[in-house]
């Protein structure tokens, strides 16, 4: 028998890659679930969608027509630009640069505390705690922290976490410590992270190359999760981890870690990883800038459009080409009586769609959806 | 008996001799008593004279009345207690033992609790008034200072004064629900009488380069959200101790200095060292924010530090903590100038040293150094806490006078040592009572300021305030060590150089060096190493800091090691350095290597302030490797670096035997 195995060694493992291969074309395994039935937890509530879009440009009162994020701060929406951050309230726009103490104009990220209120703007120059009307400012230089590029800012109870061309930092806002964590501390494969966030006592972060490395607060212990099939840019076996270790944000939401990366989407849920790619769901595209769980409901900006899925349902929004006008489009996943999978695709028109269709952050409250894209802000009304 | 005579003049000449000549060096005088006993009791180490020689105050601080009058809930800061006074029978009734050095007191609606902040040990005391017992204590961000309680009497604010922010503890379950950051040293809060917003005053001016307007932190709450709505900056000004509102809420008046140290120190004769006064917000929308010196043309009324306002909304009183007076403020006349003033004229006010003319009505002396004030519920009397008389004043608020003292107790005797602080916290000895030693080291520290100290040739000498806590075995003194004792440092050459009036008198020179030697310590470092155990960072910043060789293994020359200028236990080896930090327009000079102990509280760094924080040291001031090799060092270590300086604290609480210590003095 031994002799068998020898003998035949390399032909079973000539089996095993072509199987894996035909696996990676599409023949899922019947027991699987298809990419547009994953395991988010069932929420009976519908799919929202979105419509009704006003754009908001330099016209409008937008420092510049290069958003980079936004977030949505109770009756004020605040947008990170390429020209400094602007504030959208009681229907006016206001803008705040380095004139108004603001460390760096390219703002690239943005959060509130829960906690306090206070809020958090990572820049292509620091880090900004903008507070009571008065902005405080975090460089490499003057703090701990680990780099000037913050291309994400988080807040989690007290702390602040930063994800930086550095290292992501921990910002302890009660003892005022800075803590870094790279390739030296942490199990990254190099200093360069693009995303992070939290949820469940734990924070995710989107590291270069690095795939998602996961830090528990409670433990102060760090785990990594990569992509098995490496920097490959094809997914050779389907669902055994992140689609890619080229990561560019986390969110967590109930119970559901998303990541982003420029070759697809990955969920996990605690025990099982899920990909998931525009060939087969609702994706617009595999290149992701940055993604938003929201409850049961994540936002995902691509260079396509914005799309959005509760697991079951998928929405996506585009913009014509030559036009203002775009499309809604409505992908709805089952499965027939033999549980083979079908799939329903409703297409809306849209007049005016999304600004533009490379967009790079998101945020929705229960009325709207805020999204900052290449051209402009826009706002679309949840459709009842 | 020809003998013993020849003998003892054979001793006595030379002995008198060598005697003058150590007299003279230690004092750099010629003329100063040769008198054993004036300089080696009080500052002897011997803990038997020690003990003989000092006495333990109580030092009273702040205060609170109860709400039918019966009661005063004194703060006893060097008591480590609340008293509490029946004031009508002048009796001290008891002693409540509280954390370390008390701060403030603020009793809760029903009377029946009292919350005391201890700065010194992180928490705050909660105090069963019908049981007079410590019932609890809360856990607070680092120097819990001032307090107060939301409206429905839910949350308790309390002031880190060390930590700069503000914590908010649910009463209820009695934990810590969020904490606010606030301006730089905050101490002062006081709620709105809508109960809608808390203000949050705050004692040192944001850290800026120097030449830029000062700027200190009004932080305003909001009740209903929970969030900061406001950090108004208060321009020009620093050591804003306390705000008080008008019954009806029009307006809310802080105390406050302001200081003139852009301008060259030589000016003190000109009327330019410091300015006090009362910063005024009026509470509307667009309010202004008006600021009314309380000097007058030939008098500075220095150090104000608390305000109360009676019920009628009549009167303001001040209490003057340099002079040791309360000035009384017709609040009406205030009305009536900020309606008639324009902004510009307003402005002009702001440095006017006669206009307090218009509103300043009386001047009420005190016993030395008062600091907190209340008033009975009525309103008709107003009580004082005299910090170094250990005593509460009782003041008439119609008559505007003194009608009573009560002793808390303590020791009757004055000490040298308590004669020293006396003579630190008073303005008695600068030219038309300008400033202290306290003002510019308000808690005997530093007051985080830069000042333009013009050299006796004019040159431009940018000085950052050094701290005065724990120098006795750091000598000499002085950024360029020029003053190898403190003798010297307070001398005739300061009351030529800085106080522009009559030295002080040889026995009031030995008192005053004795306190500074003896009488001024470390607060723990509660927040960056509470227990002496080090965090793994600190432990690794230890190792570089201590370090002899490079990241790439070369030897980092002697002198250019952290631990070889920087030694314990006071982190410097008591010489002059050259660091490649001297500017253009400072004297040619070296500097004295500076001790690190608590090093977190002295910001900003370097001799003339150019660093805001320890991190600026390196990543922008020591790009030569002058001030220690840095630049090998990537940004973990040196936030290790950094994280370990920040642990640093004071011998005493590292076992380390270097001094002994009298708790009060």
């Amino acid at each position: 028998m031994r002799n068998l195995i020898q003998k035949n060694y390399f032909r079973y493992l000539l089996s095993g890659v072509v199987l894996l291969c035909i696996f990676s074309m599409g023949f899922t395994p019947i027991e699987k679930s298809p990419a547009g039935l994953n395991s988010p937890k069932d929420d009976a509530k519908p799919m929202p969608v979105y419509g009704h879009w006003k754009n908001f440009t330099t016209k409008d009162g937008l420092p510049s027509d290069h958003a980079y994020c936004v977030r949505i701060d109770g009756n004020r929406v605040l947008v990170g630009t390429h020209d400094g951050l602007a504030v959208y309230e009681n229907g006016k726009w206001t803008t705040y640069t380095t004139k108004d103490g603001l460390v760096h104009n390219g703002v690239v990220s943005i959060d509130v505390s829960e906690l306090t209120g206070d809020v958090w703007i990572g820049t292509l120059g620091g880090l900004s705690r903008w507070s009571g009307g008065k902005f405080e400012n975090f460089t490499q230089f003057n703090s701990g922290m680990p780099n000037d590029l913050v291309y994400c800012v988080i807040c989690d109870g007290k702390d602040v976490w930063t994800a930086t061309a550095g290292g992501a930092g921990q910002y302890d806002t009660y003892t005022k410590q800075w803590e870094i964590f790279t390739e030296k501390n942490a199990p990254m494969h190099e200093p360069w992270t693009y995303g992070v966030s939290a949820g469940d006592g734990k924070i995710y972060i989107a590291a270069w190359g690095g795939g998602i490395i996961e830090y528990t607060n409670k433990t102060k212990k760090f785990k990594d999760y990569t992509d098995p099939d490496g920097e490959m840019e094809i997914d050779l076996l389907p669902d055994d981890g992140p689609v890619h270790d080229i990561t560019t944000a986390t969110s967590w939401a109930n119970g559901m870690l998303w990541v982003s990366t420029y070759f697809g989407l990955s969920s996990y849920d605690g025990t099982h990883w899920k990909g998931y790619f525009d060939t087969d769901s609702g994706l617009a595209s595999n290149f992701i800038n940055f993604v938003r769980a929201k409850g049961p409901v994540v936002f995902i900006c691509s260079d396509k459009g914005l799309s959005s899925t509760d697991g079951k349902s998928w929405v996506t929004y585009k913009k014509n080409e030559n036009n203002s006008d775009g499309m809604t489009i409505i992908k709805n996943f089952g499965r027939n009586d033999d549980s083979t999978v079908v799939h329903t695709t409703k297409e809306i028109p849209s007049s005016p769609a999304i600004a533009h269709n490379f967009i790079i952050g998101v945020d929705a409250d229960k009325e709207f959806i805020w999204v900052a894209t290449e051209k402009g802000v826009s706002r679309g009304e949840l459709l009842k | 008996m020809l003998i013993i005579v020849v003998l003892g003049l054979i001793i006595y000449f030379p002995g008198r001799k060598l005697a003058r000549a150590h007299v003279n060096s230690k004092t750099g005088v010629e003329d100063h008593p040769l008198m054993c006993t004036s300089c080696h009791i009080p500052l002897s180490k011997n803990k038997l004279i020690v003990k003989l020689i000092n006495s333990d105050y109580y030092s009273p601080f702040n205060l609170a009345v109860s709400k039918d009058g019966g009661r005063l809930y004194v703060v006893a800061q060097e008591g480590n207690a609340l008293l509490v006074v029946d004031p009508e029978n002048h009796k001290v009734l008891n002693k409540i033992k509280v954390g370390k050095y008390p701060y403030g007191v603020v009793l809760d609606e029903a009377g029946k609790i009292a919350y005391v902040s201890n700065q010194w040990s992180d928490d705050v005391s909660v105090i069963d008034l019908v049981t007079e017992k410590v019932s609890d204590t809360l856990k607070t961000g680092n120097g819990p200072a001032g307090l107060s309680l939301s409206a429905d009497g839910k949350y308790l604010y309390v002031v880190n004064s060390f930590s700069s922010d503000i914590s908010v503890i649910d009463l209820k379950n009695r934990e810590e629900h969020k904490r606010f950051s606030a301006g730089n040293n905050p101490t002062g809060a006081e709620l709105s009488p809508d109960g809608k917003t808390l203000y949050v005053t705050s004692r040192r001016a944001l850290i800026a380069p120097y030449g830029d307007t000062l700027k200190s932190e009004l932080t305003v709450v909001d009740e209903s959200t929970e969030r900061v709505i406001a950090r108004r900056n208060i321009e020009s000004a620093y050591l804003i101790e306390n705000v008080a509102f008008t019954p009806t809420g029009d307006l809310a008046i802080m105390t406050m200095i302001r200081p003139k140290n852009l301008i060259p120190s030589i000016q003190v004769e000109q009327g330019w060292m410091m300015t006090y006064g009362i910063t005024i917000i009026e509470q509307k929308e667009k309010g202004r924010v008006i600021q009314l010196l309380l000097d007058e043309p030939n008098a500075y009324y220095s150090d104000p530090y608390d305000i109360v306002i009676t019920p009628d909304g009549k009167k303001a009183f001040i209490s003057h903590s340099g002079v040791n007076c309360i000035s009384v403020v017709d609040i009406d006349s205030v009305r009536t100038l900020l309606k008639e003033s324009s902004p510009e004229i307003l402005n002009k006010w702001s440095n006017n040293l006669g206009i307090s003319s218009r509103y300043v009505i009386k001047r009420i002396p005190t016993g030395a150094n008062p600091k907190g004030l209340a008033l009975s519920p009525d309103g008709k009397l107003l009580y004082v806490a005299e910090q170094l008389e250990d005593r509460i004043a009782v003041i008439n608020t119609v008559s505007l006078e003194t009608i009573n003292t009560i002793s808390l107790g303590g020791p009757r005797r004055i000490t040298v040592a308590r004669q020293g602080r006396r003579l630190f916290n008073n303005s008695g000895h600068t030219f038309q009572n300008q400033f202290d030693c306290y003002t510019c080291h308000p808690d005997m520290h530093e007051d985080g300021l830069v000042y333009n100290m013009a050299s006796k040739d004019m040159g431009r000498n940018l000085t950052n305030t050094q701290s005065l806590r724990d120098i006795r075995d750091t000598p000499p003194y002085k950024w360029n060590g020029k003053n190898q004792t403190v003798y010297k440092q307070d001398g005739i050459r300061f009351s030529t150089v800085l106080t522009r009036s009559e030295q002080f008198s040889y026995e009031d020179l030995d008192a005053l060096t004795a306190y500074i030697l003896t009488g001024i310590h470390y607060p723990p470092n509660l927040m960056y190493n509470p227990t002496g155990e080090l965090t793994g960072s600190q432990l690794r910043g230890k190792e570089i800091f201590e370090r002899t060789k490079d990241n790439s293994g070369n030897v980092i020359p002697e002198n250019n090691r952290c631990i070889t200028c920087h030694t314990p236990p006071y982190y410097t080896n008591l010489k002059l350095a050259s660091v490649g930090t001297l500017a253009a327009t400072d004297d040619s000079i070296k500097f004295d290597t500076p001790h690190l102990n608590n090093i977190f509280a002295s910001p900003p760094y370097l001799h003339d302030g150019r660093a805001a924080t320890l991190e600026e040291i390196w990543t922008i001031y020591g790009k030569e490797d002058k001030h220690g090799l840095a630049n090998d060092m990537n940004k973990n270590q040196l936030n290790d670096l950094v994280e370990y300086l920040k642990s640093l604290r004071a011998p005493e609480y590292e076992n380390i035997p270097s001094k002994i210590k009298h708790t009060s003095l």
